[in-house]
């Protein structure tokens, strides 16, 4: 009982939380439903940081609280968990574990060193650059997959001792994870968290915003970072080798051992281009979510990926935690509980200046940086989503702006290894420390931070 | 001496290994202490499970992709090159019977690995690769699986800075000699043969810690000094006394202290000071909770955090 209770003390503490905000006096312009959502979303925010319970089941807490707490009807509740950006989540999923599933990662990496030779700096460059191009598509959670073996084969192949490459190890790891982590920003298909600003655009404010919309905004800060993720990592961590020949001839090997492709590839490769073309140019008129969803029953009508694998590759729960996020938020807007908490942050910000232009930016960006590095980027955005869009509302700024500068704020989880999930697949190699991350990792998120706000002032104004 | 009596008797010997060339020192050392037929020695690498959100695809779509690339687990080279040491060093011989065992562990795809090596005298060393939700909670597992006598953990090898201090970032080694329930050996820059420092208070626990410390450095044909530190001149015959408690436990099971110390000062520099010309301190648990120990800034931890030399918790 006392394990128990030790194991599931955040639970407790979370619950005696909201309840406690359920006692205090109703602040002046907050309705009494407005307060039940605040509670539950503090709630939330605690179970999501701390998790003393596996995460779904705050999904499943939250549709339970909507109900009882604030008496929405069942059925009500329940449709609300669903729509585009719901759909386009598990879409995308079930085609992330689709595409890993195909093994066209050794002729991805043929591409690379063919392309860029045996020089240390330009491996990992290349693998930044091809590692992002197809992260901002099909995200940065496959991408990271697929290119570990690849980065863990030209570790190894270099030295049998860890120690001899624990530099060179940290340079191609962290091009892999940072080259998918700044290119889950390009495009909507890139993260979670960006369909879910996508419908929060929509649901609050009617704007829609296309797949290619989101490019123009966010696919060169992307580009624009590439060159920089190398240059930190080799400033940062100096590897012990300049040049690869000797590991990148027996990749070479084998690699040649594939052959030339198969019809079975060539059909991957096409159907993902279908798919690809299906979100720019179709996607305004059918939505994001059916392609996506149509492209995963491609793949399975085609015999490209059995249902077993999608079913056990994909982690559920996410899309109904995505769900329930969303949905808690569309009630935040509807109680008026974001309005209130906006108003609130706008009045703490004043005194600081930083209720309009840049500073707002930045208290936003900071506030989305520091969540998103306690809790994944999706849930990040699905709970300051409601709130940033109402504050930019109430500051007489483009919701299109700081709904961006949300959106893109929560991919700079570089600090954590849980931060971002290609970080937490780069750490499942084993050559990683957690020290690492915090190395390099604030210079990412300064970086970052510094080529966005140069895009909020310079570039994006041309669009809006 | 029935096969239970047997069980019961043995001397188990649990290493960490990362890697890391402490680490190997742990093994070094513990090849010295496994001698002879009663011991046994575990080499574990613990390898957190492979569970999480990684934006809604499971971590083990990245696992089975890196297995299928023919790479091995991560751990799995430091274990070998472990075993290596330990033949070269002469603890076990290449015709050992060999036994492979998996286990499922709940949210894990692959599960716990362990190869068990055992010569017809019963001596076993296994290679344990293990998952657990995190590293100290995998290594007091199996602590407590194979009841352990001894732990042997590399530091860190470099002293917590602010930042660490201010965030929580402890230390494996610093988080295991606080919670497990055996000796903890931290192994530094192990200097063989410079015998084991053992630091009195005339307290029980101290006592209890030179009885423990006096069977191991048996074990390892190390020779004893014993040490009290007064803080003062008005305690010297308090550490006069430590002293005298501490040589007649010694003397109890055989052991005649190599040399004996008292000196006057800050208990935690002296112990560190006096430590260099020894290849390991040996403390003993001042038996206080979590709290108590960072409200008290505990003279283990802060010897186990600045000490150069390696330092054994004896419980």
């Amino acid at each position: 009982m006392k394990e128990f209770l030790r194991e599931k003390k955040w639970f407790f503490i979370a619950l005696i939380v909201g309840a406690i905000i359920l006692t205090l006096p109703l602040p002046e312009g907050l309705s009494e439903e407005g307060m039940i959502v605040l509670a539950m979303t503090v709630v939330a925010t605690i179970l999501f940081v701390t998790e003393p319970v596996p995460l779904p089941t705050v999904a499943l807490l939250i549709v339970v609280g909507q109900v009882l707490l604030l008496g929405i009807a069942s059925s009500t509740v329940a449709r609300s968990l669903m729509n585009d950006s719901v759909l386009f989540i598990m879409g995308s999923l079930m085609l992330a574990v689709a595409v890993v599933k195909q093994k066209l990662d050794k002729r991805i990496a043929l591409l690379i060193i063919n392309v860029t030779g045996t020089k240390t700096i330009r491996i990992a460059f290349g693998i930044s650059v091809v590692s992002g191009i197809l992260a901002s598509f099909i995200g940065e959670h496959t991408v990271a997959a697929m290119m570990l073996p690849v980065g863990i084969t030209l570790i190894t192949l270099t030295s049998k001792d860890p120690k001899e490459v624990r530099n060179l190890a940290a340079v191609l790891l962290f091009s892999i994870a940072y080259g998918c982590s700044v290119a889950g920003i390009g495009t909507p298909s890139g993260g979670a968290r960006n369909a879910i600003m996508i419908g929060y655009w929509k649901e609050f404010y009617g704007l829609t915003i296309s797949y290619v919309d989101w490019m123009i905004y966010a696919y060169p800060m992307f580009l624009l970072q590439l060159p920089f993720v190398t240059l930190l990592l080799f400033f940062t961590f100096k590897p012990e080798f300049s040049d690869l020949s000797p590991a990148v001839e027996k990749l070479k090997e084998q690699v040649k051992e594939q052959g030339p492709l198969k019809p079975r590839d060539w059909t991957s490769i096409i159907l993902f281009a279908l798919i690809l073309f299906g979100w720019v140019f179709v996607s305004s008129e059918v939505g994001m979510g059916t392609i996506a969803v149509l492209g995963a029953s491609a793949f399975l009508v085609a015999g490209l990926v059995l249902w077993e694998d999608l079913n056990s590759g994909v982690n559920w729960g996410v899309v109904l935690l995505y769900a329930a996020a969303i949905s808690l938020g569309v009630q935040m807007k509807n109680t008026g509980a974001a309005e209130w908490v906006a108003n609130t942050f706008l009045t703490m910000l004043t005194p600081l200046g930083a209720d309009e232009g840049v500073g707002l930016w930045l208290s936003v960006s900071a506030l989305t940086t520091g969540v998103t590095n306690t809790m994944s980027n999706g849930a990040a955005v699905a709970v300051l989503g409601p709130i940033v869009l109402n504050l930019a509302k109430a500051a007489g700024e483009s919701p299109i702006v700081i709904g961006f500068i949300t959106a893109i704020s929560s991919a700079f989880a570089y600090l954590t290894v849980v931060g971002t999930p290609a970080c937490t697949i780069v750490y499942a190699s084993g050559y990683l420390k957690t020290t690492d991350f915090l190395a390099v990792g604030w210079k990412m998120a300064l970086l970052s931070t510094f080529l966005m706000l140069v895009f909020a002032s310079v570039y994006w104004p041309f669009f809006i | 001496m029935t096969q239970e009596t047997d069980s019961e008797t043995r001397f188990r010997i649990l290493i960490c290994t990362d890697g890391s060339d402490e680490s190997y020192r742990g093994v070094r050392y513990a090849a010295r202490l496994g001698q002879g037929m009663d011991a046994d020695i575990t080499l574990l690498y613990v390898r957190k499970v492979d569970q999480g959100m990684i934006g809604g695809m499971q971590v083990r779509v990245a696992r089975e992709n890196i297995l299928e690339w023919g790479l091995e687990l991560p751990g799995i080279r430091y274990l070998k090159k472990g075993r290596d040491m330990l033949v070269e060093l002469g603890q076990m011989e290449e015709d050992w019977d060999e036994r492979t065992t998996h286990s499922d562990v709940r949210g894990d795809p692959l599960g716990d690995h362990m190869i068990e090596y055992q010569n017809t005298m019963g001596k076993k060393i296994r290679l344990r690769l293990k998952v657990a939700s995190d590293i100290l909670a995998g290594v007091l597992e199996q602590q407590k699986d194979g009841d352990h006598d001894l732990i042997i953990v590399g530091a860190s090898g470099r002293t917590r800075n602010r930042f660490d201090k201010i965030f929580g970032v402890t230390p494996l080694a610093l988080q295991l000699a606080v919670k497990a329930p055996c000796s903890v050996l931290v192994a530094r820059e192990i200097e063989e043969g410079k015998g084991h420092l053992i630091c009195v208070d005339g307290s029980k626990s101290s006592i209890e810690a030179v009885k423990r410390d006096a069977m191991i450095s048996d074990r390892c044909e190390c020779p004893v000094s014993l040490l009290a530190v007064a803080e003062d001149e008005q305690r010297v015959d308090h550490a006069k006394d430590s002293i005298l408690e501490a040589t007649n436990a010694l003397k109890e099971v055989g052991i005649k202290p190599h040399k004996s110390e008292i000196r006057i000062g800050n208990i935690v520099s002296e112990i560190i000071g006096e430590g260099k010309h020894h290849s390991v301190i040996v403390l003993s648990d001042s038996g206080l909770g979590d709290l108590e120990r960072l409200l008290s800034g505990s003279t283990v931890l802060r010897v186990l955090e600045h000490s150069e030399t390696s330092v054994m918790i004896a419980r």
